[in-house]
């Protein structure tokens, strides 16, 4: 199996599967080992974006407004 | 003491207050707004790359929560309902604008990985050990917005590929295809990145 042929696979497989031939190949190359192996800690590193930033007070006010609008947009409730 | 926390130190539950503000209990509602509103709001920043635009849909996403929280049954956790809720706001929203993110069965970029990898160089050159949160963060906004949005909807969010081709309207290879672009794009914007810092220490 050539690189190509491997990399043309490796979107369907990286996160899991294979063939043997693929595996082999894997074992084999280090130049689509060392792909895969940076490919892989790209995906572990994404963790790392763990949600930092809270948006400003405009968005809460902004929420206000629109909920006042949609209460005044109500039917008013009959009370039973 | 902020909404949220003075809601949940009276000893309602986050469980309660949901059920509350279903029932119409701003004071509620407001607090599940505390407690959700930096995920709703990071994600948004992510997909959007504007710190504008993820306020707006910030905004957008709670108004529909509360338009629909009505209709959470509790089948899966508020979060989860909250987060696909809102990740549904922001793909209309780049819809509407036409980005092409949204046609992901056509190619984003020319194709510049025709051949294979053929890395030169020593096994130094790998990545590992060697990303931050900062200059990860800034290649994941350099990327062209449809990369982008695969990458966090699977990598940074954790949605499996079936849930990403549905709301996408794509298929799953699809899916994998696009991720993996947005990965080897990643993969280049790092090791440049790397390589300028360390010609940058000589």
């Amino acid at each position: 199996m050539t690189c190509a042929e491997f990399q043309k696979s490796l979107p369907y497989i990286i996160d899991g599967g294979g063939t043997e031939e693929e595996q082999g190949h894997l074992e084999a190359c280090h130049v689509c080992s060392d792909l895969v192996a940076d490919l892989r800690y790209i995906a572990e590193c994404a963790k790392l974006l763990v949600p930092m930033e809270d948006p400003s007070p405009r968005v809460w006010t902004g929420i206000e407004k629109g909920l006042q609008q949609e209460d005044m947009a109500k039917p008013a409730r009959r009370s039973s | 003491m902020t909404t949220a926390k003075k809601v949940l130190a009276s000893g309602i539950s986050e469980q309660e207050a949901i059920a509350r503000a279903q029932q119409g209990d701003a004071e509620c509602f407001e607090a599940l707004y505390g407690l959700h509103k930096r995920r709703v709001y990071s994600l948004c920043l992510r997909m959007t790359g504007n710190t504008a635009e993820a306020e707006d849909l910030t905004q957008e996403a709670f108004l529909q929560l509360y338009r629909k929280i009505a209709t959470f049954r509790g089948e899966s956790a508020f979060s989860t309902w909250l987060h696909r809720l809102s990740v549904n706001v922001v793909l209309m929203h780049l819809r509407k604008k036409g980005l092409p993110e949204v046609s992901l069965e056509e190619t984003l970029e020319p194709q510049q990985e025709d051949g294979p990898r053929k890395d030169v160089g020593t096994r130094d050159n790998v990545l590992a050990g060697s990303i931050d949160r900062v200059n990860l963060q800034r290649a994941v906004e350099s990327l062209p917005p449809g990369y982008r949005i695969i990458f966090i909807l699977h990598d940074v969010e954790g949605y499996e590929h079936n849930e990403i081709a549905e709301m996408m309207g794509c298929s799953i290879g699809n899916s994998k295809s696009q991720l993996h672009k947005a990965r080897m794009k990643l993969r280049d914007l790092l090791k440049q990145s790397k390589a300028e810092k360390a010609a940058g220490r000589r």
